[in-house]
């Protein structure tokens, strides 16, 4: 019962900062409509902002979040506005290709300029951790799993209350729709590509310190934050925290009653049940 | 379409401009690029400098005829299709003498069936997997010791530790060569008299252990033996901290020996026992570098990182190829094939003989990451150093 | 230039295309084998991709199954490689049948993520499987006839070409176009619209089976992450629309003008290959978005400024 219960957290702190992987995959996805390959490679660059902010400027990681997100809001801005701007109204394929395109790129870009060296963000909490009712907490991850959560909520007043937000969401549902708030357009494609971008430079400067960081871990990344967005449903930024809780939660259960080697079978295989079942995710109305 | 196959036939010709006369080349394709460059890079970097340091030394002579070496190296991009496809490219195209191999199990499994198709001997020294000798090949060698016994000399030493670690929990990843060392650990436990209290294989891009960890934290081992790669285990460590897991002992198969370990890790890497099964010596004389330390500190200048096995075993390999070359007194594949399975010369890396399957006999030695060190801890002959045991808790360090 | 007179001088190039094994080098030679391949994969994403619009990022299981098919029939059972390849389609089309069925209700976006984590969802399910080796794979036998294997690949470019050439002119071709350009209005012609679109799957598994079987046998040590690759997905997608999703060349052409390049680039520049590459593609993708066919189409009349018309009808 122990056991289980500990799992059970360590499912939802994982689960925090999985929301926090997808938040931004999920942005884009549903107010642009493209599916961004290259979201993981974002993650990763916001993980090596982290790194160098520390290492080389002494920052603190949790100081540094922001910065790494200014940074990751001006490289996705960037790469809308002079990229994926050019084919905003292509077939559905083109947008794919073109994010694997800037995937590819951005890996091996990474690789020259940061080496295959495996690198992790390491302040002195980094391990720290302490227990309540004998159930072990690693203060990072609950650090993590919070940033995400308030992240979360203020990505959601901010979509819900503020002229922009609603420019933004308005623009989801009909892109002439933006104008009637007085925003043009194409600013608004590439401040929610900026924002998308943001909340993976977020994401990535928090998984430094949890994990190891090198040029290849975007792919991967990528993959678990469309499982969540998936799960979660593209509606709303709160679907995303329970769709990242949620596959936390059943990956660490697999693992424990299944095997490790059944996680991917069974967080993919939901994704694809979910997606037969409940294509606006699991708490979306059913198609 | 037509024009176009022609083209690509010129370019394809161009690249292969025909070597010099005099001299020997040897192919390799290594991970460059990709998620294995980062030890791919100790094969690329071996295998130049061994080239580089022979050339300097005179070469090879062959019947009397004075030949350099030279490497015609590809970037497999860690993708094992195109590394079997640019092997044979190696062979058919650029028309590279020998071949040594690349880094990884899987990708040796893979390349090796070239080298016995075209019957051109290939020396490794990046694949352990035992699958790879197990198949009746007669040209393929290896220069890294067998991985069914990676761990038997840190359980032979665990034996010998106050208060003995009598439970054992072992993990490994699932691949070729992880397998194969859990194969092999899963026979030596039983044999040494441990009680293995867990036994789990994990997938090869797990990047979440906490499951894991809150398992062996209430089965409580004496000792964890994890066999995985160095992200994993980088992981694993970070981790287990997270969650206060501490045992009196836990050892890894990868990463302890290497630089890049013990920078990412700080003071983390503390404690974690590992093997190799090379060490920078003045014990290991070698022809053309004099000794191990030798090699090791003349890498370390040229390169700017300290070499791990992984470069010892690349640049062996070579130094292998000049000597059953000038023992054969030919170019001819076959020949030299057969003088590679008599070889048995000192080498900076250690003594160099293949079994009859084609792998090497190395012990390997214990090490443990002391204050920052890689300290060698115990080997055959015993005890080279105290062993930092138990492992004090996270809280106590 | 009548799609029959295009048909004839591509039949004229794969007979000069046979010839190549015995006058090329072994190196073209097995670069023909992979690019025919590859080739291959495109055309069979083409006839669920390209007809029938259903942007299948799955289709890699396919060929995965043809490769764990065959080398399990060939090294657990010890059956000839014929047998191999055949058990490797009848995996496929079961699979075609048994998923394809509900996942293909869904569209756009979705279909692809469907697809794509189910390629996910057999990778890890093969690395499971005692038969299939777990995640260590399985050695095949060793044969060295690189002839032979570049004549199979060759054989089922032909075949897959062929039948491309029949859907552009037959009833299921074109309810598979229906289905394309309009799925509700296409059901209410009396198009089954369920059953062409799973035939449909299961034609483009069919080929890319036999690519996967042909492929293991010739490259012999497969493993689930090799077999179930999931940027053979991404590669057969952009080597389709490169040439042009929904002609009948078009993808054959894409794929051999895009592995020419990247070959070049992997022996050439070796190391940054894989950049110079996502380069590649994303200048494709911005200046000629509806592939090689449409280039060829128009470019004539338009000239340079096609590329920039290009950009200018598809940016905001």
């Amino acid at each position: 019962m122990h056991l289980l219960l500990q799992i059970l957290v360590n499912g939802v702190l994982l689960g925090g900062l999985y929301a926090l992987m997808a938040l931004g995959l999920a942005l884009v996805w549903g107010v642009l409509n493209i599916v961004n390959l290259a979201h993981g490679s974002f993650i990763m660059l916001g993980a090596y902002a982290g790194y160098y902010l520390f290492t080389k400027l002494g920052v603190d990681p949790f100081v540094a979040l922001p910065i790494s997100m200014v940074s990751l809001f001006c490289v996705g801005y960037l790469i809308q506005r002079n990229i994926l701007n050019l084919i905003a109204r292509a077939p559905m394929f083109n947008t794919l290709l073109i994010t694997f395109g800037i995937d590819v790129v951005l890996t091996y870009l990474a690789q020259m300029i940061f080496s295959a060296d495996f690198r992790t963000t390491n302040p002195v909490y980094a391990g720290d951790n302490f227990a309540v009712a004998g159930i072990t907490l690693p203060l990072v991850r609950v650090l993590a799993c919070g940033i995400a959560l308030a992240l979360t909520i203020a990505l959601w007043l901010f979509l819900s209350r503020s002229r922009l937000g609603r420019a933004i969401r308005a623009t989801a549902q009909n892109l002439g729709a933006a104008r009637l708030y007085g925003v043009e357009p194409r600013l608004i494609y590439a401040l929610t590509f900026g924002l998308g971008a943001a909340l993976a430079g977020a994401a990535g400067d928090l998984y430094g310190v949890v994990s190891q960081i090198n040029p290849y871990i975007g792919a991967t990344l990528t993959g678990k934050s469309f499982a969540i967005a998936i799960i979660g449903g593209l509606e709303s930024p709160l679907g995303v925290v329970v769709g990242g809780m949620f596959l936390g939660i059943v990956e660490s259960l697999t693992a424990l009653y299944i095997g490790p080697t059944y996680v991917d079978v069974v967080s993919f295989g939901i994704l694809v049940l979910v997606l037969i079942f409940r294509p606006n995710g699991i708490l979306g109305a059913t198609a | 379409m037509k024009r176009l196959m022609i083209g690509i036939a010129a370019a394809l010709a161009l690249s292969g401009t025909a070597m010099a006369q005099d001299t020997i080349t040897l192919g390799a394709s290594v991970q460059e690029t990709g998620p294995l460059a980062n030890t791919g890079r100790y094969y690329r970097d071996g295998y130049n400098f061994a080239i580089d340091k022979i050339n300097e030394k005179g070469g090879v002579t062959v019947n009397g005829k004075h030949y350099k070496l030279a490497l015609k190296i590809l970037d497999n991009q860690s993708d094992t299709n195109l590394s079997v496809r640019q092997y044979v490219q190696l062979l058919t195209q650029d028309k590279v003498n020998f071949l040594l191999g690349p880094f990884a199990s899987d990708f040796a499994l893979a390349d090796s069936s070239v080298a016995e198709k075209y019957q051109v001997p290939m020396i490794e020294g990046g694949g352990a997997s035992d699958q790879i000798f197990s198949r009746g090949y007669k040209y393929i060698f290896g220069t890294l010791p067998a991985g069914s016994e990676y761990f038997d000399s840190t359980l032979q030493m665990m034996g010998k530790l106050k208060p003995a670690p009598k439970s054992v929990a072992l993990l490994y990843a699932d691949d070729a060569f992880d397998v194969s060392v859990a194969k092999g650990t899963r026979a030596l436990i039983k044999a040494y008299g441990l009680q293995a209290v867990q036994d789990q294989r994990y997938s090869s891009n797990t990047s979440d252990f906490s499951t894991l960890i809150s398992q062996l934290k209430s089965s409580q081992p004496d000792a964890i033996l994890v066999s995985g790669h160095e992200t994993e285990v980088l992981n694993f460590i970070r981790q287990a901290k997270s969650l206060n897991l501490s045992a009196k002992l836990y050892s890894f198969t990868v990463g302890v020996p290497t630089a890049d370990f013990r920078k990412a890790l700080g003071k983390d890497a503390n404690y974690a026992f590992g093997m190799t099964p090379w060490l920078p010596s003045t014990k290991d004389k070698d022809e053309y570098f004099g000794d191990g330390a030798n090699f090791a500190s003349a890498y370390a200048k040229q390169f700017g990182y300290a070499p791990d096995y992984h470069a010892a075993s690349a640049a062996a390999d070579v130094e292998a190829y000049v000597k059953a070359i000038t023992a054969a007194n030919s170019l001819d594949p076959k020949k030299v094939r057969d003088e590679i399975a008599k070889l048995n010369f000192d080498s900076l890396y250690g003594r160099i003989a293949f079994t009859a399957h084609g792998q090497i006999n190395l012990p390997q030695t214990v090490i443990q990451v002391q204050d920052g060190k890689v300290v060698p801890i115990y080997n055959r002959t015993g005890f080279l150093a105290k062993a930092q045991y138990p492992m004090p808790a996270w809280d106590k360090r | 230039m009548t799609a029959r007179f295009g048909l004839i001088i591509a039949l004229a190039v794969a007979a000069l295309l046979a010839l190549v094994p015995w006058v090329a080098s072994p190196v073209l030679v097995q670069f023909g084998i992979t690019t025919l391949l590859l080739a291959t994969l495109a055309q069979g994403w083409n006839i669920i991709g390209g007809y029938t619009g259903y942007a299948s990022f799955g289709n890699s299981v396919f060929y995965g199954l043809g490769s764990y098919g065959t080398a399990i029939a060939m090294v657990q059972w010890n059956l000839p490689f014929g047998v191999g390849l055949a058990f490797g389609v009848v995996l496929s089309v079961a699979f075609a049948f048994l998923l394809g069925l509900p996942v293909l209700r869904l569209r756009g976006h979705y279909f692809a993520i469907a697809t794509l984590a189910l390629a996910q969802v057999m990778t890890a399910v093969v690395s499971n499987l005692e038969i299939a080796g777990r995640n260590v794979g399985l050695v095949l036998p060793l044969l060295s006839g690189d002839k032979l294997f570049y004549e199979l690949s060759l054989g089922l470019l032909v075949l897959a070409t062929l039948t491309v050439f029949w859907l552009s002119r037959s009833r299921f071709g074109f309810g598979l176009i229906a289905i394309r350009e309009n799925e509700d209005a296409a059901a209410s012609m009396g198009v089954n619209t369920t059953l062409y679109k799973v035939l449909a799957f299961a034609l483009a598994g069919v080929f890319s089976a036999l690519a996967g079987g042909i492929h293991a046998y010739w490259i012999t040590f497969i493993d689930p992450v090799s077999a179930f690759d999931i940027s053979l997905n991404v590669k057969m997608i952009i080597m389709a629309v490169f040439g042009g999703p929904g002609s009948i060349l078009g993808p054959a052409i894409g794929a051999f003008v895009l592995s020419a390049i990247s070959e070049v680039l992997s022996t050439e520049v070796s190391t940054i290959a894989s950049l110079f590459f996502g380069a590649v593609v994303i200048v494709a993708v911005v200046f000629m978005p509806r592939g090689l066919a449409d280039l060829v189409r128009r470019i004539r009349k338009t000239g340079w400024r096609y590329f920039s018309e290009n950009v200018k009808s598809h940016r905001l």
